[in-house]
């Protein structure tokens, strides 16, 4: 009566490789995704104020320039992709392109932006969170304990722990969730910028500027420093924008649904990013005093500064958009380090305690866990060391961003090299466009590296006479390089190639 | 016969598995070991995207159900499957639907320090909803014997009939003694009265039920079934004055307040679940089975 035991997987055709639902996704779906990735209030309210303090007026020419090397680079993601399905991304392909040790600080990059990105989301929801109390119960004395050390780190901590629990737990922000949230910032967002136009119109505002061509001038921007600063934080606001471009049995019609997902989503960031960066110039000016988008006090959170002026009594809209996007970013964000986390765990890259698998919840548990570690001791480190946190760590994710895409554009170049010249299409998708972009981004990342040397960089916080900036990136670095190093004693298999080999 | 076993890698899965294989033991039952992974939302925004942790996930879920198998025995007969769902409890209903299964078996969770039986959420949206019997296994079962007892949680509500002919059906079934118990809760600890009445009601039920079924068959060598009424001051203190087999098992039927053929657990059953150091299976509402 007994029969060999055997495992029969489900033939759910309606599945996915990603063990994503195929066909669930059209293309407004798609596009809510997109921008959900984005998430532009909370990407505006953390890089407009540190682009400004860059560029100035330049701000639009900038945002514009930003989005060239990041569509490149998305390009050749997507290739890359399609191509080598892997939970480690980054990781993996720039493994087998260029071996162990590029391929482990590749992912080491990746996962130190995500980690970055995790803090900084906490922040901004921390910051919003006693804004919002303040504007409930009219009293601006609430929105001023943000300010108080210890109670804002506490606070963080607790948000952080919070969004990690929920992602061990393996729950996730639902369809309709999603839809509301996307339409409301934009919603607000849009409102804020008719009523700071409004306000430039009748004359109260704050410091009320023409808008002129040349802020569309790229080429205006004073400096090659200030441009390449410019320029690793513009990649920063399009940063989630090439999920669109990468989905497919997912989608409703994977030969079209991607690509005209990514164009409208562009199109819809680029138009509320110019709006609002617009109506803020014209509103605010950037001069360094007051209101003014070049004053410092204002620009680690622009909104949490403009959105009372500009909106009045409906600012709350604001920091209930702002609170709500970051909230939810902060927990679908927390997947993507522990995945990868995950992967090089599997890979024996790092411990295989990273590879554990909750048996109760199906998520990355060691991995999830030790992503909140490390974004919670990342945050607790700025906050008291930087005399602007949000800001520089802001500036340092841009830098990270630019680090570990180039990595990965070049991995794309260097894997196809051989398919690079079999026509057109795979010449511009898989050498070109992905050269071009990587290089670009490694050239932001070095240039802004050794700007950032300077003690005045950033916020103007340093260590021992080193800009702030750079010791916070380039420590991060450096921290990975030792890390890989120790990985190298300990599980040599690795390195020496004999789990994953070079294409 | 099969049953459908919701597996997890864990103390519960594994308590869900030892019930199984005690429950086929009595009767030429085969059972399906489904793990349960979850379905990604695409709308969850997961950034920057990446397409190989399903792979991961496929091939740990494949572990697991090798670890599962090797806990039933050679004489029992095992598949394992992998599902997937958003919804634990519903994939396990549906897997069971699919293969028509007789009963879903499920441990109850691991974390409760001093009751016996905790309910996880996915045994709790089960216990409310499935459409076949759902067997329920304390924490830390580790029997695979085969059943030796069972008993029927029995009341005057309507259904309380119904109920009934299951359990005298599947005692003559799989040829086990049938206990009938009566839980008396009352303020005052013990009242005599309504204890025989309550026997006598019990009596009086069973007569009738009997003598339906055994009009169809004839039930040689099983014992006349046995009624125990059981008195306390709260439900959970009768249930603890019952003498319970190590090998028994306890039929408890729905609440009115479930829909027609799905289990809905009242807040009697729930309080019997809580005392009870055995394992239970919580009927469906209108619920006949289908004789094999």
């Amino acid at each position: 009566m007994s029969t060999a035991p055997k495992t029969v997987q489900s033939k759910e055709s309606s599945l996915s490789e990603k063990g994503l639902k195929a066909g669930s996704v059209g293309l407004i779906g798609a596009v809510v995704i997109g921008v959900s990735c984005i998430a532009p209030a909370y990407t505006l309210t953390a890089a407009l104020g540190p682009t400004v303090s860059e560029v100035g007026v330049h701000l639009p020419a900038i945002f514009l320039v930003g989005f060239i090397p990041m569509l490149l680079v998305a390009l050749g993601y997507r290739e890359l992709n399609n191509a080598m399905p892997d939970a480690g991304t980054s990781f993996t392909w720039a493994t087998r392109a260029f071996g162990p040790w590029i391929g482990w600080m590749g992912g080491w990059g990746l996962i130190a932006a995500t980690i970055i990105v995790l803090s900084n989301l906490a922040a901004v929801a921390v910051d919003f969170f006693y804004l919002m109390l303040a504007q409930i119960f009219s009293n601006p004395e609430l929105g001023e304990l943000s300010k108080i050390l210890p109670l804002n780190i506490a606070t963080t901590l607790v948000f952080i722990a919070l969004a990690c629990w929920i992602s061990y737990r393996g729950m996730e922000t639902t369809k309709g969730v999603q839809y509301v949230l996307v339409a409301f910032q934009l919603l607000v967002l849009g409102w804020f910028a008719v009523s700071a136009f409004a306000h430039v119109a009748n004359g109260t505002a704050f410091d009320a500027t023409a808008i002129s061509p040349d802020w569309f001038n790229p080429f205006a921007v004073d400096s090659f420093s200030q441009f390449a600063a410019g320029v690793s934080l513009s990649i920063f606001i399009y940063w989630g924008w090439d999920v669109t471009l990468t989905m497919n049995e997912e989608t409703k019609n994977p030969e079209k649904t991607p690509g005209r997902a990514a164009t409208i989503t562009v199109l819809v960031i680029v138009t509320i990013y110019m709006t609002v960066a617009l109506a803020t110039l014209s509103f605010a000016g950037v001069g360094e005093t007051g209101l003014g988008a070049g004053n410092p006090e204002n620009q680690s959170s622009i909104f949490a500064v403009l959105a009372g002026p500009v909106m009045g009594p409906f600012a709350i809209l604001m920091s209930l958009a702002i609170l709500s996007s970051s909230a939810a970013s902060l927990q679908s964000t927390f997947v993507s380090p522990a995945r990868t986390m995950l992967a090089m765990g599997h890979y024996r890259a790092i411990s295989p305690k990273f590879g554990k698998i909750s048996p109760t919840y199906k998520s990355p548990s060691f991995a999830t866990i030790a992503a909140a570690i490390a974004a919670a001791a990342f945050y607790v480190i700025t906050r008291t060391v930087s005399e602007n946190a949000l800001w520089d760590t802001i500036t340092a994710l841009g830098m990270m961003i630019c680090f570990y895409y180039g990595i990965t554009a070049l991995a794309c170049v260097w894997f196809f090299r051989a398919e690079a010249f079999r026509g057109a299409r795979a010449f511009f998708f898989k050498f070109l466009a992905p050269l071009v972009g990587g290089v670009i981004l490694l050239v932001m990342f070095v240039k802004t590296a050794l700007d950032s040397m300077d003690p005045e960089y950033g916020s103007g916080s340093s260590v021992g006479g080193v800009g702030l900036v750079f010791v916070l990136g380039m420590g991060v670095i450096l921290l990975g390089v030792v890390v890989m190093l120790v990985m190298y004693r300990v599980r040599p298999e690795f390195f020496k190639g004999k789990v994953l080999t070079r294409a | 016969m099969r049953y459908v076993v919701g597996y997890t890698a864990n103390a519960r899965g594994h308590d869900a598995v030892h019930l199984a294989v005690a429950l086929a033991r009595n009767h030429d039952v085969s059972l399906d070991l489904v793990l349960v992974i979850p379905e990604d939302s695409p709308f969850n925004a997961v950034y920057p995207p990446e397409a190989g942790y399903n792979d991961i996930l496929n091939e740990q879920a494949q572990r697991w159900l090798d670890e599962g198998l090797a806990l039933v025995p050679d004489d029992v007969t095992a598949r394992a499957h992998i599902r997937r769902g958003d919804s634990e409890a519903q994939t396990l209903i549906d897997a069971a639907v699919e293969f028509d299964a007789a009963a879903l078996v499920i441990g109850a969770t691991n974390s409760g320090l001093f009751k016996r039986f905790t309910i996880g959420s996915v045994a709790g949206s089960l216990l409310h909803s499935s459409p076949v019997p759902v067997a329920l296994a304390p924490q830390g079962y580790h029997r695979t014997e085969p059943i030796t007892r069972l008993s029927c949680g029995f009341g005057t509500r309507p259904g309380a009939d119904e109920l009934l002919d299951v359990a005298v059906e599947s005692a003559r079934d799989r040829a086990l003694p049938l206990r009938l118990v009566s839980l008396l809760a009352l303020d005052g600890g013990n009242s005599p009265g309504l204890a025989d009445a309550a026997w006598v009601h019990a009596a009086d039920r069973l007569a009738a039920v009997g003598s339906s079924v055994e009009a169809d068959d004839s039930a040689a060598g099983v014992p006349e079934p046995e009624i125990v009424v059981a008195q306390g001051r709260t439900i959970e203190e009768a249930v603890d004055r019952l003498d319970w087999e190590d090998g028994e098992i306890l039929l408890i039927g729905s609440s009115r307040l479930a829909q027609q053929r799905a289990t809905f657990l009242g807040t009697t059953a729930n309080r019997i679940l809580r005392a009870l150091p055995v394992p239970m299976i919580v009927v469906p509402r209108d619920y006949t089975r289908q004789s094999s």
